[in-house]
């Protein structure tokens, strides 16, 4: 029970406005210790009470703040409507399993529901109003991302999930559920003809939706670089970041992949890795220093920022006029997860002959492929309807071509823009054609 | 949960004769996330107000078939818009159906020439002005949940918007709407039959009626609302005062200058300003002899809005006011909409963070009665927290009503550590509510200004402060729902139905 003090009211220092540890004027002695019952923790599981133990602060923030600016933005919210499936749902649910009110069975499917794209972090009154002062940043990700990790660990699978990291764990890499031919065998068929070298101090990461869906991307990506004189390799034997699986929860899985392709890096003498792919970023620059601490001590390089370095050292220049409408699709990971929406930016007003329609970066906040967090393997309708939502928004612009840089979105983002004869390009294919680079390759609907 | 498990599987079966599969929700995550609401909440007790099932139509036909479904077996319903309500209207008190009308989101007409639009009620403010933005329109509903509450929970609640004084708070603002009673009739609703009227003088004026009855008189599904051209021109100077008369003074001035353009005049008080000072980068390098702030407001063309901000910052400054520059003021006043007082934790007397619930106690106040009230109640607040540190005083606002400056929505923030409450701290609570609305009843205000007065605690007083007009509440609550299916438990209404006919 709370203890209540039973103090005579009025006349003390309490009338008037005070700093809460600054009063000198009131003997805070003669005040007993006047809080209520100590923390409420009911869960009776033993990873569900580790679990909230970790989360429970970081929900309550939420669930005690009680706003839903995050609601709107939310890329899920706008498609469903349906509050289970919202950032305050997911941190409240903790706040309940705290209490012994749900279990992790009551909630995990819920969890799918999210895109990990960030939004709701930076639309977070938390955020706003206390990031300015304590630099302090709402954790929406992390908090879904461990949620799906309990359930795993608690043995509750996603149908599709559970099978997607199966066969992700027999091939090595992704995308497994098409028709594409997955293996380690194929891992650097993108490549035929560019003579990449194995190994070297620069090794390019190639993403495995990349490598085996949107081959287009890589063979951009390579012969940018050899275009501009930079030295770089590839793995021996490239595994799957380990990012996908992290994400939806295969958090043993993900660190094998990890341990496999840090070893890899190692045996080629990396000093560092160039990544094309935002997921991958995601990856290298949050996962792996979590994973291996000070030992992870590789440089990871994002080839858009390499990119605009060059375009501004006057080592690119692109020449090749290229007549298009466009629009430019931040990707989530880059804008909103790491605050990259500058260089792609920059890349594109480099480019001669485009016309450029661009939405500011705080706007597209709200706007997402519905390509990320493992929503497109365990609900496909739903990435749709996001997409969808993506290109009215390119439509009204009345553009031709939506540059996206971010391979995971242009599938997604492809479908949606067929209907609308709307053209998807990735930013690195772009740019490579108008450097007069004949890229070759796939866009996923086969060769261009 | 109020209805058996068989009831509740018989409601669902007949509710998927109207709705698909994925519209009726009914795992318990779903109930629990329905729950609750930002107002206060006995999260020690969440499970006594868990809804049975949730469900999600997508249009007043759909909703109109659930409400008959309900009528006919008597089982609870409770709307559900944004859910960001500062009192609990969305809060189930009696399990039943909660109606989520947040798919009802479309923008069905765009009228330039009578410049009016007409939604689903679940549409949020910010996503209608993002479109209207395209026509140099905007609809000026502006709560400080702005990005989130919907139309439709605005006029449940009959909201309030911070720059009302210049354009009209929810009520002005929303000319007509389709709603759904707790039979499940369909009415239209606003000023005579029309549905672009602002002023009809035919029968009853009954749009006010369907307006702020906290869900208990049905659901809004589609409104009209009024338009107006975005602003080309913004000012909102803040000045700081080294104490608290003068800003009083000040801001009583400014909202009675008369000024077209006026939007809304704010002033913080010393336990506000003692407050921003603990965690608010913007008052921390304010010199300590600032004690209050005032703020002003006012929307137009350019060539209104200079003259305007010349003559205020002339009140101003005959006030003692010193104008805090252009940076803090443009920065605070977007912050009003965009991050509010939200704050991630209070603070024990002794200066321990802790993480704190925000709760923000309002009424409606008339100006001279403004310094006694705002005593009275820190001095309720400060008895708290002689009791437990359970509370803590975030300060009070008060902010201009309309453009005359008659009465002000009064405000105190409370944080309340939610995480400690037990029955005796809520019961503290209650009583400090109860006695927060008595202040305001005894200096000739009401209870809320834009909240709702249907809290535990201050309902209480709700017969005191409406007197006979409580009676008559009674009477068209029994008139209108027959069987009190439609959010029951809410206002005393429970009274209609007692047998003694308490309400007349």
């Amino acid at each position: 029970m709370t203890h209540v003090h039973e103090a005579t009211p009025g006349g003390d220092a309490l009338d008037r406005p005070f700093t809460p540890g600054t009063l000198t004027d009131i003997d805070l002695e003669g005040f007993d210790e006047t809080v209520g019952d100590g923390d409420v923790l009911r869960a009776t599981d033993a990873r569900t009470r580790e679990f909230v133990q970790e989360w429970r602060n970081a929900s309550y923030n939420c669930f005690s703040s009680g706003h839903k600016f995050c609601r709107e933005v939310c890329p899920v919210m706008q498609v469903s409507r349906n509050e289970s499936w919202t950032p305050t749902a997911f941190h409240a649910n903790v706040v309940a399993m705290e209490r012994g009110e749900l279990e992790i069975a009551d909630v995990a499917a819920d969890y799918v529901n999210c895109t990990q794209c960030g939004a709701c972090e930076l639309r977070c009154p938390n955020t706003l109003f206390t990031g300015d002062f304590y630099r302090f940043r709402t954790r929406t990700v992390d908090v879904v991302k461990a949620a799906r990790a309990l359930a795993v660990e608690s043995g509750i699978h996603q149908p599709r999930w559970q099978t997607w990291n199966a066969r992700t764990n027999d091939r090595t890499h992704e995308p497994v559920l098409g028709d594409v031919d997955v293996s380690q065998e194929r891992v650097r068929d993108w490549a035929d003809g560019l003579n990449i070298p194995i190994g070297g101090e620069s090794i390019l990461f190639v993403d495995c939706e990349a490598a085996f869906y949107r081959t287009a991307v890589p063979r951009a990506v390579a012969q940018v670089l050899q275009l501009a004189g930079y030295e770089f390799g590839l793995m021996n034997e490239q595994w799957c970041c380990g990012g996908p699986a992290a994400e939806m929860g295969y958090v043993d899985q993900a660190r094998r992949f990890a341990e496999h392709n840090l070893a890899d890096w190692r045996a080629a003498g990396a000093k560092r890795i160039l990544v094309l792919d935002p997921h991958d970023y995601i990856s290298f620059t949050e996962d792996y220093p979590k994973y291996f601490g000070a030992d992870f001590d590789l440089e990871v390089v994002l080839v858009v920022e390499l990119f605009a370095e060059l375009v501004r050292a006057g080592r690119l220049t692109p020449s090749v006029p290229i007549d298009r409408t466009i629009t430019y699709h931040d990707p989530c990971r880059l804008n909103k997860r790491k605050g990259i929406w500058q260089e792609p930016r920059e890349i594109l007003r480099s480019i001669p002959g485009l016309t450029f329609n661009d939405v500011d970066h705080v706007t597209q906040w709200s706007y997402c492929s519905g390509g990320g967090g493992g929503l497109p393997i365990e609900k496909p309708e739903m990435t749709a309807a996001i997409s969808a939502g993506r290109l009215a928004k390119a439509a009204v612009l009345e553009v031709d071509t939506l540059v996206s840089a971010c391979p995971w979105s242009e599938r997604p983002l492809s479908e949606a823009g067929a209907s609308r004869d709307i053209d998807v390009v990735d930013l690195h294919e772009l740019f490579a054609e108008s450097l007069g680079i004949t890229v070759g390759g796939s866009r996923g609907g086969g060769a261009v | 949960m109020t209805i058996t498990a068989e009831r509740v599987d018989q409601v669902v079966e007949r509710l998927l004769r109207v709705l698909r599969a994925d519209q009726v929700l009914t795992s318990k995550a779903d109930r629990y996330n329905r729950a609750r609401v930002p107002a206060p909440f006995p999260v020690h007790r969440w499970a006594e107000r868990l809804p049975d099932l949730a469900v999600l139509p997508e249009t007043t036909e759909e909703v109109a078939a659930v409400v008959r479904i309900a009528n006919e077996l008597l089982v609870p319903v409770v709307p559900r818009d944004g859910g960001t309500g500062l009192t609990d209207g969305a809060v189930p008190l009696r399990g039943g159906i909660v109606v989520d009308v947040k798919r009802l989101n479309r923008i069905h007409e765009i009228d330039l020439g009578n410049r009016t639009c007409t939604v689903g009620t679940g549409i949020s403010m910010l996503k209608l002005n993002e479109e209207l933005a395209r026509h140099g329109l905007i609809y000026p509903d502006d709560p400080a949940s702005y990005p989130c509450s919907l139309v439709g929970g605005r006029i449940g609640t009959s909201g309030w918007s911070l720059i009302g004084s210049r354009y009209g708070h929810t009520r002005d603002l929303v000319l007509s709407f389709d709603h759904v009673l707790p039979t499940g009739e369909i009415l239209h609703v606003g000023d005579g039959i029309g549905r672009k009227i602002t002023k009809s003088s035919s029968g009853y004026q009954l749009k006010h009626l369907f307006m702020g009855h906290q869900g208990t008189l049905g659901i809004a599904t589609r409104a009209t609302l009024k338009l107006f051209p975005k602003p080309e021109a913004e000012l909102s100077p803040f000045w700081a005062f080294d104490n608290y008369a003068d800003a009083y003074a000040c801001t009583g001035a400014l909202a009675r200058a008369g000024v077209a353009t006026f939007a809304g005049a704010v002033l913080f008080d010393e336990h506000k300003v003692a407050y921003l000072r603990r965690d608010d980068e913007a008052y921390i390098p304010q010199p300590q002899d600032v004690r209050a702030l005032v703020c002003a407001v006012t929307y137009g063309y350019e060539d209104e809005v200079r003259p305007a901000g010349r003559r205020l910052m002339r009140i101003a400054r005959d006030h003692g006011a010193r104008y805090l520059g252009d940076e803090i003021s443009e920065g605070d006043w977007a912050a009003r909409h965009d991050r509010y007082a939200t704050p991630l934790h209070g603070r024990t007397k002794a200066g321990q963070v802790v993480p704190m619930s925000w709760h923000c106690e309002d009424a409606s106040i008339n100006y001279t009665n403004l310094p006694a009230v705002t005593r009275e109640w820190h001095a309720i607040v400060a008895q708290l927290r002689r009791q437990t540190d359970v509370f803590d005083d975030w300060g009070m606002f008060a902010y201009t009503n309309g453009n005359t400056g008659v009465d002000y929505l009064t405000e105190i923030d409370v944080g309340i550590w939610e995480q400690r409450l037990d029955d005796r701290a809520w019961e503290l609570w209650v009583r400090a509510k109860r006695d927060l609305a008595a202040v305001s009843l005894s200096y000739g205000g009401s209870i809320s200004a834009c909240h709702g007065s249907c809290r535990e605690g201050e309902v209480d007083l709700v017969p005191d402060e409406l007197g006979r007009g409580f009676g008559v509440m009674l009477d068209l609550k029994r008139a209108l729902d027959p069987n009190n299916i439609m959010n029951p438990g809410k206002y005393h209404l429970d009274r209609a139905y007692e047998r003694d006919g308490a309400g007349t």
